[in-house]
């Protein structure tokens, strides 16, 4: 474990640096001994055989952290509707709390609401080690926010910290509701590591529709982790939009753990040059009468090359469960891959899943009706693209963030 | 006018079209008729612009040969391609389409193109004029559309773009009697003195609705017969049996 001795020695300096409670520190003492044990993952894991991370971790063997300091987000990565901003900049939050009648959203501090487990996922036992920062969004009972919430995650072109871990935390009480759109954009030229972790947990009845943006990541290594719990009849709706975002995991478990909850769970890759980017998902199935539903699409350029792995799993109790996934993938050069590992994992015999993973190039059929209408070859790619993608955009139920993300694909609304 | 010179086209090693000759006057309409094999569809390809066939020979139209013009120049030149199977392409919205197709035909030919309100106005007018029902327009492309459907967005596009050349490949195929009868109508409306129509069907039925001027029999690559509309009718109680080798 000598390459780990530096890790360990920024640990040390890092909880001296730091004033929590007796529960934290065990905490992330047990997450570092779990990660010291077997270290950063490597391609022999099945669970990160085709991932981006496994080369790109061991570049950062010490790390230093984000220091508080007075920045001020550009105005033109602001969001220009109304909206609750909640605004991280290199790492340290510098927006004030927000405490409204049915709902707060605060720094998460001392974490003392997040689950205190460790798993066996190294890079999230990293970032249990090593949280600094995060938000705490909690909604009363009966709340539901009718402007959406915006977490700017922004780190400017001077960020200097190597490592910056994050842990959210999100609880929607009885019959709540909110849309929460997260804003990654990583603009440092320096190699970090970045990681977040965001627990979800979703009560009876509530609605939470969660939408993230990751883009122009080129040297950063980002590790996205959400976990979500789902009681009777709550619904998630999950979507991620990743425009060139090199080494960068985006991992998902979520546990349908209550009667009648949904959660649909939508991804876009829209990748140039030689950017790797990973989608994981796991579904978990754990009481009956349950829905799901997986929906990816990767539109990949140049050399890029894009991983999707997605696992339905369905305990031996859930019956009734409806399950669907469906990943397709526009190869739009020699040079791209695609790995794709869809899974279905079964205990139950009364249950309804389907999976189901392509990858092929443009339809030159298709090119040739359009250029038969007086449309260029170069505008009639394009169209297809936007088209292929379009389609699960439109699995966004919010009519404002649909289009958002139209038109960051160059969709034109214009004749809608 | 359209002047059809010497085409040979080929696929690969096989030769499907063989030294066809045929000129189509300004506002002329054409049918060619012809048993499966024949090479219909690949006429209509070849004078499309698609790719994948060896083409020789010269097709001269508005001054130039259109050989020498990819898909887009052709159509932007006024040379349109009525498909007999029209493409669904998921994601694509009908309207959207529409309005890049016909502001691409109009930049290439130096006119004005149209915003979103100007277009929506030209097409709502048109869509009308066919039954089409104009939530279909905010539909993706094709997909999910009947038959019938699909080929009324075929003869909308054409009423659209104003071609002067309009090869229709077996239009009729996948339409009852009433949507044939629609879209007969839209290709009547559209006639005129500078519109020249090619219309390749296997039936006769068609030509009920759409009169030609002239009926050619295309055998083996060749036009080997050339009559006025009464040929139709022959070729229907006849077959084309005589003109197969």
């Amino acid at each position: 474990m000598q390459e780990y001795q530096e890790i360990k020695e920024s640990f040390e300096k890092f909880i001296q640096s730091i004033s929590t409670t007796s529960d934290d520190l065990d905490f992330r003492k047990k997450s570092l001994n779990n990660f010291l044990q077997k270290g950063y993952p490597v391609s022999k894991d099945e669970d990160w055989k085709y991932s981006p991370l496994t080369n790109d971790l061991r570049k950062f063997t010490t790390f230093d952290f984000p220091k508080d300091q007075n920045k001020i987000l550009p105005d033109d990565t602001k969001e220009l509707y109304e909206h609750y901003a909640v605004i991280f900049i290199d790492g340290c939050m510098v927006s004030e709390d927000i405490t409204e009648n049915g709902f707060s959203i605060k720094k998460n501090n001392l974490f003392l609401k997040s689950v205190k487990k460790e798993g066996d996922n190294p890079v999230l036992n990293l970032n249990n080690a090593f949280a600094s920062t995060g938000y705490l969004i909690e909604l009363n009972k009966n709340c539901s926010i009718d402007k959406p919430i915006v977490i700017y995650n922004y780190f400017s072109k001077v960020h200097q910290a190597s490592f910056c871990s994050f842990k959210n935390f999100i609880l929607l009480n009885e019959n709540s509701k909110a849309t929460i759109y997260e804003k990654n954009i990583y603009l440092s030229d320096k190699e970090y590591l970045i990681t977040a972790n965001t627990e979800i947990f979703l009560s009876k009845n509530s609605d939470l529709k969660k939408y993230n943006l990751n883009c122009n990541n080129k040297y950063s290594t980002i590790f996205n982790f959400s976990k979500a719990n789902l009681d009777e009849s709550s619904n998630l709706e999950f979507f991620t939009f990743s425009e060139n975002v090199n080494s960068c995991r985006d991992e998902s478990v979520i546990n349908l753990n209550g009667k009648n909850s949904f959660a649909s769970i939508n991804a876009l890759q829209l990748q140039h040059s030689g950017f790797v980017h990973e989608i994981k998902l796991q579904i978990n199935h754990n009481e009956e009468e349950t829905k799901s539903s997986q929906f990816v699409k990767s539109a990949l350029h140049d050399e890029s090359i894009a991983v999707f792995q997605g696992k339905i799993f369905v305990d031996s109790k859930a019956q009734k469960t409806d399950g669907y996934q469906l990943s397709r993938a526009l190869l739009l050069s020699d040079n791209v891959k695609f790995f794709s590992k869809p899974e279905l994992e079964i205990y139950a015999d009364d249950v309804k899943c389907s999976h189901g993973s392509s990858s092929g190039s443009i339809d030159e059929e298709s090119i040739f009706y359009l250029r038969s209408r007086g449309i260029d070859e170069k505008s009639a790619k394009e169209l297809m693209i936007n088209g292929f993608l379009a389609e699960v955009i439109d699995k966004v139920s919010n009519k404002q963030f649909r289009e958002i993300f139209y038109k960051k694909i160059g969709h034109n609304l214009e004749n809608a | 006018m359209i002047e059809i010179k010497n085409l040979k086209v080929s696929v690969e090693e096989k030769q499907i079209l063989k030294e066809l000759n045929l000129s189509i006057g300004k506002g002329e309409v054409h049918a060619i008729m012809g048993p499966n094999g024949s090479g219909k569809s690949t006429l209509s390809y070849a004078l499309s612009g698609k790719e994948g066939y060896n083409v020789e020979g010269e097709v001269i139209f508005n001054k130039k040969n259109l050989l020498e013009l990819n898909a887009e120049e052709r159509a932007q030149q006024g040379v349109f391609l009525a498909f007999q199977y029209p493409i669904e392409i998921p994601g694509v919205f009908t309207n959207n389409f529409l309005r890049t197709s016909l502001n691409s035909v109009r930049k290439a030919n130096n006119q004005k193109e149209l915003n979103a309100v100007e277009f929506l106005k030209i097409v709502k007018e048109k869509a009308f004029e066919l039954k089409i029902d104009p939530e279909m327009l905010s539909r993706p492309l094709n997909v999910g559309f009947s038959g019938g459907e699909k080929k009324r967005n075929e003869i909308l596009q054409m009423s659209l773009l104003e071609p002067s050349f309009i090869i229709m490949d077996e239009t009729d195929s996948g339409l009852d009697i009433d949507a044939l009868k629609i879209v007969s109508n839209g290709v009547n409306t559209l006639r005129n003195q500078d519109r020249s129509f090619l219309i390749i069907t296997h039936y006769q039925r068609l030509l009920n609705y759409i009169k030609p001027d002239f009926v050619h029999v295309l055998s083996d690559g060749k036009i080997v017969k050339t009559g006025d509309w009464k040929l139709a009718l022959e070729l229907e109680d006849e077959g084309y049996g005589k003109f197969v080798n």
